[in-house]
C-alpha cells in the first residue's frame, strides 16, 4: 500500500513536468477531436500521429498516445447526442437514447451526464489501474511460453467472438493477421520469410501502415461511395449540469457502468465498443421503466458512456502488465512502444518505471482536464462538425499519406498503407471484420515465438499447453468461446456496428 | 452472406494455397524443432478450410434468396478508382516532384475534379493546405517531408 503511494507519488513527478502536462494536453484534444469526427477513430489517429512522437521522449509520446484514445471516448458521445452520428464505435449506443434527448430539447442534460459520468468511470479506471496493474504484473512473472502462448489464444478469440458479423470471417482474418506477422525476419532461425525479394517487405509488415489503411483511408473510401447526409440539431445546447433528479437516476448506471467496463476492458479482446453495449443491455434490464429506453431515458447514456470510458481505461492493463493488447487500438499503442524502444509486460514496471506510472497518472490529470475542456468547448465543437465532409476526407487522406510516410522516410510504408486501405474497403464490403487481423498481426511474432519455444522445451510434445493448470484454463476459455456459437447457433453477443 | 461470399472465400482460399506452399517451401521443420514455415502452414490449412466453408455457406444462401447486394452506382465507383488511383500517383511521385507539388496536385485534383468546385476555390485550398500542412509537419513536428526537384530552393 505505501509503496503503491509513493509509486503514484513519483508518477504525479513525472506526470506534472510541463512537458508532460502539454503532451498530455494535446493527446486529449486531439482525441476529443478524432472522437467527434466521424470516420476518423482513435485506431487510425493514433497510427496517423504516432510518426509526430518520435523525436520526443517515450513517456511523453506514450501519454499523448493514450490521451488520444480516452479523450476519443469523451469526443465519440458528443455526436452521437447531438447528430445520431456515433463519433467512434464505443458511442453507438449512446445515439439510441442521447439523440432522443436532444430531440426533446435536453442535449445539455445529455452531454452533462455523459461527461460526468466520463470522469467518474475514466477516474475510477483509472485508480483500478493503479492497484490491479502491478498485482498482475507480479503473477505474469511466473509464465512461461506455453502460458503466453495460451494467453494470446484466448485474446484472439474473444476478440473475434465479440467482433462485428460473422465469426468464421473473423476467425479467418485473425488468421490472415497471424500469416502477415510471418513476413521479414524470422528471428528463431535467422531467415528471411514471405519478403519475395522485395526489398520494403525485408522488415516485415509494419501494424502501423496496415491501421491506417484499415481503418483510416477504407473509411474515407466507403465514405465516398456512400456520401454522408447528417442533419445538426440547431438546437441550442445549454443546462449542461444535469438537475439532482437527472443525477439521482444516473448515479448507479455510472457506478454499474464503471466497475462492468473495467472488467470487460480487462479481458484481453474485450474492451471500450463490447462494454458500452453490455452496459445499455443491463441498465435496459433492471430498470424500472424499461419501456422508456430508446426515447430519452437518462440511464441509457449515463451507464454506457461510463463504460465505454471505465474500458478503455481498463485495456491498459492487459497492454502494460502483460504486453497482450486487448484490442486494436492497444494493439497500435503496443507497437508505438516497441517502435520506442519499450517491451511491454510484467517487467515493465521495473524496467520503466517512470513509463508506467507516469502514464497512468497522467490519465487522472487527463481525466480532469477533459471535464474542464469538454463543457465548455462543445459549441466548438458542434461548430467542427460542419465543416464539409469535400473538405475533410482530403484532409484525412493528406494525413494517413504523410503519416505513413514519416514512419520511417520511406515510400514503401505509403504503398503497404494504401493496399491495406483498398482491402480494407473490400472487407468492409463484404463484411470482414479488420479488427482480428491488426490483434492477430500484432500478436503473431510473440505468438510464434512461445509456440517454438514451448514446443522446444517440451521436446515435441504438444500436452504441454494442457498440463499446466493456468495455461490449460486459457485453453478452455478460448474454445468454448469457440463451441457456443456452434451449438447454440445463436448470434453473437452483440451485432456491433463496424469500426 | 450473399453470392458475394463466394467470391471473397475464394479469394481468401487461394491466398491460403499460395501461404501452405510457401511455409512448405520454408521447411516445417520437426515438432522437437518446429522450422520456419511450422505455423504458417497450419494457419494457412485452417483458414483454407474456413474459407471454403464460406463458400459452401454462400452456395445455401444464394439457393434459398437471393440476397439484395447494397446498390452502388457506376458513378461513385469511378469516384473511388479515381481517388485509389490518385492516392497511388502520390506514393509514387512524392520522392521526385517533392512535397509541395504532389500536395498541391492531390488537393487540386480531389477539389476541382473529383467534389468539381470552383477552381479558383480549389486553387486557394490547396495552396492553403499545402502550406499549412508543409508548417504543422515540417516546422512544428520536424518530419522530413521529400522535398523532390524542389531541393534547390533550400527551404
Amino acid at each position: 500500500m505505501v509503496e503503491i503511494l509513493h509509486n503514484v507519488g513519483y508518477g504525479f513527478q513525472v506526470a506534472c513536468q510541463p512537458y508532460n502536462l502539454m503532451y498530455c494536453f494535446f493527446g486529449v484534444l486531439i482525441g476529443t477531436l478524432v472522437g467527434v469526427l466521424p470516420g476518423l477513430g482513435p485506431a487510425a489517429a493514433i497510427a496517423l500521429l504516432l510518426p509526430t512522437t518520435f523525436h520526443v521522449a517515450p513517456v511523453s509520446a506514450t501519454i499523448m498516445l493514450a490521451g488520444i484514445f480516452y479523450g476519443a471516448m469523451y469526443g465519440g458521445s458528443t455526436t452521437s447526442i447531438l447528430v445520431n452520428i456515433p463519433g467512434e464505435a464505443a458511442s453507438v449506443v449512446t445515439c439510441i437514447d442521447g439523440y432522443q434527448m436532444a430531440r426533446q430539447g435536453r442535449a445539455g442534460a445529455a452531454l452533462g451526464i455523459s461527461a460526468f459520468g466520463s470522469f467518474i468511470a475514466g477516474t475510477f479506471s483509472v485508480i483500478a489501474l493503479t492497484f490491479v496493474g502491478p498485482f498482475l504484473a507480479n503473477i505474469a512473472l511466473a509464465f512461461g511460453p506455453p502460458e503466453y502462448f495460451s494467453l494470446m489464444i484466448v485474446g484472439i478469440t474473444v476478440l473475434t467472438y465479440l467482433s462485428s458479423g460473422s465469426m468464421i470471417k473473423s476467425l479467418m482474418m485473425a488468421g490472415v493477421g497471424l500469416m502477415l506477422s510471418g513476413v521479414g525476419m524470422d528471428t528463431i532461425a535467422g531467415k528471411y520469410r514471405f519478403t519475395f525479394d522485395i526489398p520494403a517487405l525485408l522488415d516485415g509488415v509494419g501494424v502501423v501502415p496496415v491501421a491506417m489503411g484499415l481503418f483510416g483511408i477504407s473509411e474515407v473510401l466507403l465514405n465516398l461511395e456512400t456520401e454522408i447526409k447528417r442533419d445538426l440539431l440547431t438546437t441550442k445546447v445549454k443546462n449542461l449540469f444535469p438537475s439532482l433528479k437527472d443525477w439521482g437516476l444516473s448515479i448507479w448506471p455510472i457506478i454499474r457502468g464503471s466497475v462492468l467496463g473495467f472488467f470487460l476492458g480487462i479481458i484481453p479482446g474485450g474492451g471500450a465498443v463490447i462494454a458500452s453495449f453490455a452496459s445499455y443491455a443491463i441498465e435496459k434490464k433492471i430498470a424500472k421503466h424499461p419501456e422508456e429506453f430508446g426515447h430519452g431515458a437518462i440511464q441509457g447514456v449515463a451507464g454506457p458512456e461510463s463504460a465505454n470510458n471505465a474500458g478503455a481505461g481498463g485495456s491498459f492493463i492487459p497492454l502494460l502488465t502483460l504486453g497482450i493488447p486487448a484490442n486494436p487500438v492497444t494493439a497500435i499503442l503496443l507497437g508505438a512502444l516497441m517502435i520506442h524502444g519499450l517491451t511491454p509486460g510484467p517487467l515493465l514496471i521495473k524496467d520503466a518505471p517512470d513509463l508506467f506510472w507516469g502514464t497512468i497518472v497522467s490519465m487522472y490529470i487527463g481525466n480532469g482536464m477533459l471535464l474542464v475542456l469538454n463543457l465548455p468547448l462543445i459549441p466548438l465543437w458542434v461548430k467542427v462538425l460542419k465543416v464539409p465532409y469535400y473538405l475533410l476526407y482530403p484532409l484525412i487522406l493528406l494525413f494517413c499519406l504523410i503519416g505513413a510516410y514519416s514512419l520511417d522516410n520511406s515510400v514503401a510504408d505509403v504503398i503497404i498503407m494504401l493496399v491495406f486501405g483498398i482491402l480494407g474497403f473490400l472487407m468492409k464490403k463484404y463484411r470482414y471484420d479488420g479488427a482480428p487481423l491488426i490483434l492477430a498481426l500484432v500478436l503473431g511474432q510473440k505468438l510464434e515465438t512461445s509456440l517454438r519455444r514451448s514446443l522446444i522445451m517440451s521436446h515435441g510434445d504438444f500436452s504441454t499447453f494442457v498440463t499446466r493448470p493456468i495455461s490449460l484454463a486459457f485453453l478452455i476459455t478460448a474454445v468454448v468461446l469457440l463451441i457456443i456459437p456452434i451449438i447454440t447457433g445463436r448470434k453473437k453477443l452483440s451485432t456491433l456496428p463496424d469500426e | 452472406m450473399g453470392k458475394s461470399d463466394g467470391v471473397s472465400g475464394s479469394f481468401w482460399f487461394l491466398f491460403c494455397l499460395f501461404i501452405i506452399y510457401e511455409s512448405y517451401r520454408l521447411g516445417l521443420g520437426t515438432m522437437y524443432q518446429p522450422g520456419p514455415g511450422f505455423l504458417f502452414f497450419w494457419t494457412g490449412i485452417v483458414v483454407a478450410i474456413m474459407a471454403l466453408i464460406v463458400v459452401l455457406q454462400s452456395f445455401r444462401a444464394q439457393a434459398a434468396e437471393e440476397v439484395q447486394e447494397a446498390p452502388t452506382g457506376k458513378r461513385t465507383t469511378t469516384k473511388v478508382i479515381l481517388v485509389i488511383v490518385a492516392l497511388f500517383l502520390y506514393a509514387v511521385l512524392m520522392e521526385w516532384l517533392g512535397f509541395f507539388i504532389v500536395t498541391f496536385l492531390l488537393f487540386m485534383f480531389l477539389l476541382a475534379v473529383i467534389e468539381k468546385k470552383k477552381w479558383w476555390f480549389a486553387v486557394l485550398v490547396s495552396a492553403a493546405v499545402t502550406l499549412f500542412a508543409y508548417l504543422v509537419f515540417e516546422t512544428a513536428l520536424q518530419s522530413q517531408l521529400p522535398k523532390g526537384i524542389l531541393e534547390f530552393l533550400r527551404f
